[in-house]
């Protein structure tokens, strides 16, 4: 990921922050959570992926994002903790410890699940 | 409810309600699912003595001398709504603590914000406790109420009450204070601690449903109406009934929550608040030393003593508390609140803002098993086991 441009977004929402991905600005809150998760693409994941600690992106990685991902293109949200489960093969502690930064913070920004998303729950 | 779960989010709500509250209500809605208060027939009379005799048995069991002073809401955040907007006014101030739930820290903010008034938060001490004499230090010639949290739901600590309210009466400060956590699990005698107003949930451990709570009044209190309509009574009236309860009411009753909190409180009676709280606290004492015990994982707050609810947050070193929830959810089918609890500045003072923490709260239903095999999985968690 290149260097952020600037703290804050058009909006002017301090929590909003964009970097220049290939000439183009992505736009990210403070966690590093997507604004939009329409500008999620998997090389954007790669990048995102380097950038939160994790080398490149394996299989498994792959399995967890994906479901999560079409999840929440399917539901408009994250999926609970058993379908997340059951649907990798893999348990919770598993998948917590595939990315360095969790699940909730770490496999669901990678996913691209928008900042909103985030914020439910705290 | 699923045999291999383990409901420890008690706190946020008792699960599963003891045996007879489900029942009760669907039995009592069923035959007298009539509008309380609303008509002349026997139904609608019925149902109403059923909601005055509510009134009469929280008022007994909060230590309230006059029934008519039980008004009802949906929940502790209403009814402290209620009791904040309803006393306060232009110019005022208000003493609070950085122990409360936004069910007090947002009301006041929104009052703040909008001009009326303005207020101090008194900080806790290093074991989560307010000092009576920082509460009334705190006071102004203008502080028109102070507003304190029986007990944190994030510490589980239970404040003393009964001397923040003598010398609050001293100064001839209202005290309301709010019994979301502590009611159920400690005794509460408003008439003898000379409290104003005690704002109380039914679905946590009076164990009632969702839905029904209230604010409990002393007869000295003056809380002006902040909602308006019917009442059932003066309808040819512009003006919103003056008399309690009508004066903090306004459009029918939730009845059903209203049996199932009655249903609750006959529970808590036959049972005895003083039998199960001690049970309980015995399995809390097991649980807290076990997860003191363990490497990686931090306690906050202080050993549970007298003046303790049976709740605990922890963090585990390594987990943003989130994760711990759901690698306990998914696989150990074991149920815990994350997160800041509503209660931003306790974390903010623990240090544990903005992730927050793991939050375990129990009721007199868990068992030895639970707190066994919640204390392997945390030993997992933190690699011992």
């Amino acid at each position: 990921m290149t260097e952020p441009a600037e703290t804050a977004g058009p909006s002017g929402d301090p929590d909003r922050q964009h970097w220049l991905i290939g000439g183009r600005r992505v736009y990210f809150d403070i966690d590093r959570f997507l604004w939009d998760s329409q500008d999620w693409s998997e090389e954007l994941a790669e990048i995102m992926a380097r950038e939160g600690g994790l080398g490149q992106l394996s299989e498994t990685h792959w399995k967890v994002l994906r479901f999560i991902r079409e999840f929440y293109l399917s539901n408009g949200r994250a999926p609970r903790n058993r379908p997340l489960k059951e649907s990798t093969g893999l348990s919770m502690r598993e998948i917590e410890e595939l990315f360095p930064e969790g699940i909730k913070l770490g496999a669901r920004r990678i996913a691209g699940l928008p900042a909103s998303i985030k914020r439910i729950c705290d | 409810m699923n045999d291999r779960l383990i409901y420890l989010d008690n706190a946020a709500t008792t699960f599963p309600k003891p045996p007879g509250v489900l029942d009760r209500m669907v039995e009592t809605y069923g035959r007298l699912g009539a509008s309380p208060g609303r008509g002349g027939y026997d139904l609608a009379m019925e149902a109403e003595e059923l909601v005055a005799q509510t009134r009469m048995k929280l008022a007994r069991f909060f230590g309230a001398t006059d029934p008519e002073r039980v008004v009802f809401a949906s929940n502790a955040t209403d009814a402290l709504n209620l009791a904040i907007q309803g006393i306060v006014g232009p110019g005022d101030h208000v003493v609070s603590t950085r122990l409360e739930h936004n069910s007090v820290l947002r009301p006041l903010y929104h009052l703040k914000e909008r001009g009326w008034i303005d207020y101090d938060l008194v900080p806790f001490d290093g074991q989560g406790f307010i000092d009576p004499d920082d509460v009334v230090r705190a006071f102004r010639p203008n502080t028109r109420l102070a507003v304190v949290s029986h007990a944190s739901n994030v510490l589980g600590t239970v404040q003393p009450v009964p001397e923040i309210a003598r010398l609050c009466a001293e100064r001839n400060v209202p005290l309301v204070i709010d019994v979301a956590q502590s009611a159920g699990h400690v005794t509460i005698d408003m008439a003898a601690w000379r409290v104003s107003a005690v704002a109380f949930t039914g679905h946590k451990g009076l164990m009632g449903p969702t839905g029904i709570g209230g604010l409990v009044c002393s007869p000295e209190l003056n809380v002006s109406s902040t909602r308006f309509g019917g009442t059932g009574v003066e309808s040819r009236s512009p003006i919103h009934t003056q008399t309690f309860p009508h004066r903090l009411e306004a459009g029918t009753l939730n009845l059903l929550g209203i049996i199932g909190l009655s249903a609750g409180i006959d529970y808590l009676q036959i049972e005895g608040v003083d039998r199960l709280h001690q049970r309980e606290m015995t399995l809390f004492r097991r649980l807290r030393e076990g997860l003191a015990s363990l490497p990686r994982i931090v306690v906050y707050g202080s050993t549970p003593g007298d003046s303790h609810v049976p709740l605990l947050v922890c963090n585990v070193e390594g987990f943003n508390p989130s994760d711990v929830g759901a690698i306990l959810d998914g696989d150990y089918q074991i149920l815990v609140r994350t997160g800041l609890h509503c209660a931003p500045l306790v974390h903010a003072d623990l240090g544990t803002d903005p992730r927050g923490a793991i939050r375990f709260s129990l009721a007199s239903f868990n068992t030895d098993e639970d707190i066994e095999r919640t204390l392997e999985a945390m030993a997992d968690l933190s690699g011992k086991g």
